[in-house]
């Protein structure tokens, strides 16, 4: 344990401030997804042959490389923080940087969708299950970028004289970067495989 | 938080579980793409495939949350935080094998 991030200070439940906040906005996050995954489970089941034909429009073989590409984040994520937590430097780098890289490629392929569909002039408005592709589809990749954003500041400042040694953000970081990959778990085999 | 496992131990489970991730992944792939069930079985096939790739998330969900998320070797007061949404989710989701009625 780092001597800044005492547990003195949490003296009820025993889990660091930082930590316990992010669960509770993961909660919070579980809720949003949620509203979302609601909607399409009542839309689909009340309008199952849109949904199918939409579905079968979409590129599984993509997706499915996108799920090898947050799968991969993960694994290296979790091996950034144990790198860290153990004061390997260049590992922390070499890991933080291929989840960076990850999510790179996560959005590029994203990417690649959209631009297909709308050049087969494919739009939210297309079909209810397009609209809730491109919602659902879309808020997750703004998590993606939403979580690029700290691991690119945290991967920068790692590379300064100071360098960046507070591994238990990290930690809380990463407990944001696995539910991401987490939301994708369960958009990969609805939207584009259960057809 | 790992206090009482050393550093080869945690960097083993999470290849472990990343080893079991893509493997699920590709037989979540192979159920949905490669394996068909006889026609006349009708909606019971769709059913079939949706109960299949929602088993193989959630226990890909729940091993994230296990391991990744570090839920095994951390405090057990977190996972009050996460247990009861993603086991309420968990249960929603298979609402999606239900496929109705007759249409109105």
């Amino acid at each position: 344990m780092s001597s800044a991030l005492s547990l003195a200070h949490e003296p009820v439940t025993g889990i660091r401030h930082g930590k316990l906040g992010m669960w509770i906005f993961l909660a919070s996050e579980v809720m949003f997804f949620s509203g979302f995954f609601t909607a399409f489970i009542i839309l689909r089941n009340t309008n199952l042959p849109v949904f199918a034909h939409g579905a079968s429009e979409l590129n599984w073989q993509l997706a499915a490389l996108n799920t090898v590409n947050l799968i991969v984040s993960s694994l290296t994520m979790a091996m950034a923080i144990l790198s860290l937590e153990h004061g390997n430097k260049s590992r922390f780098q070499l890991y933080m940087g291929i989840t960076f890289l990850c999510a790179c490629g996560f959005l590029v392929i994203k990417y690649i969708e959209y631009t297909t569909k709308f050049s087969h002039g494919i739009y939210p408005g297309t079909s209810s299950f397009f609209g809730l592709y491109f919602t659902m589809t879309g808020f997750h990749a703004m998590h993606v970028i939403g979580g690029m954003i700290p691991i690119g500041w945290m991967l920068a400042k790692s590379f300064t004289k100071r360098g960046y040694r507070d591994w238990e953000r990290v930690e809380i970081l990463g407990l944001y970067w696995h539910f991401v990959d987490l939301v994708w778990i369960f958009l990969f085999p609805i939207l584009y495989l259960i057809f | 938080m790992s206090a009482s496992m050393s550093a080869e131990e945690m960097q083993k489970s999470y290849l472990k579980i990343f080893g079991a991730l893509m493997f699920f992944t590709l037989l979540t792939i192979i159920a949905a793409k490669f394996v068909h069930f006889p026609e006349s079985w009708g909606s019971v096939s769709t059913m079939l495939h949706v109960t299949i790739g929602l088993i193989i998330a959630v226990a890909k969900a729940w091993m994230v949350v296990y391991v990744f998320m570090h839920i095994k070797f951390d405090n057990p007061y977190i996972r009050v935080f996460i247990y009861v949404p993603l086991f309420l989710f968990s249960v929603l989701v298979f609402a999606l094998t239900v496929l109705g009625g007759p249409t109105l």
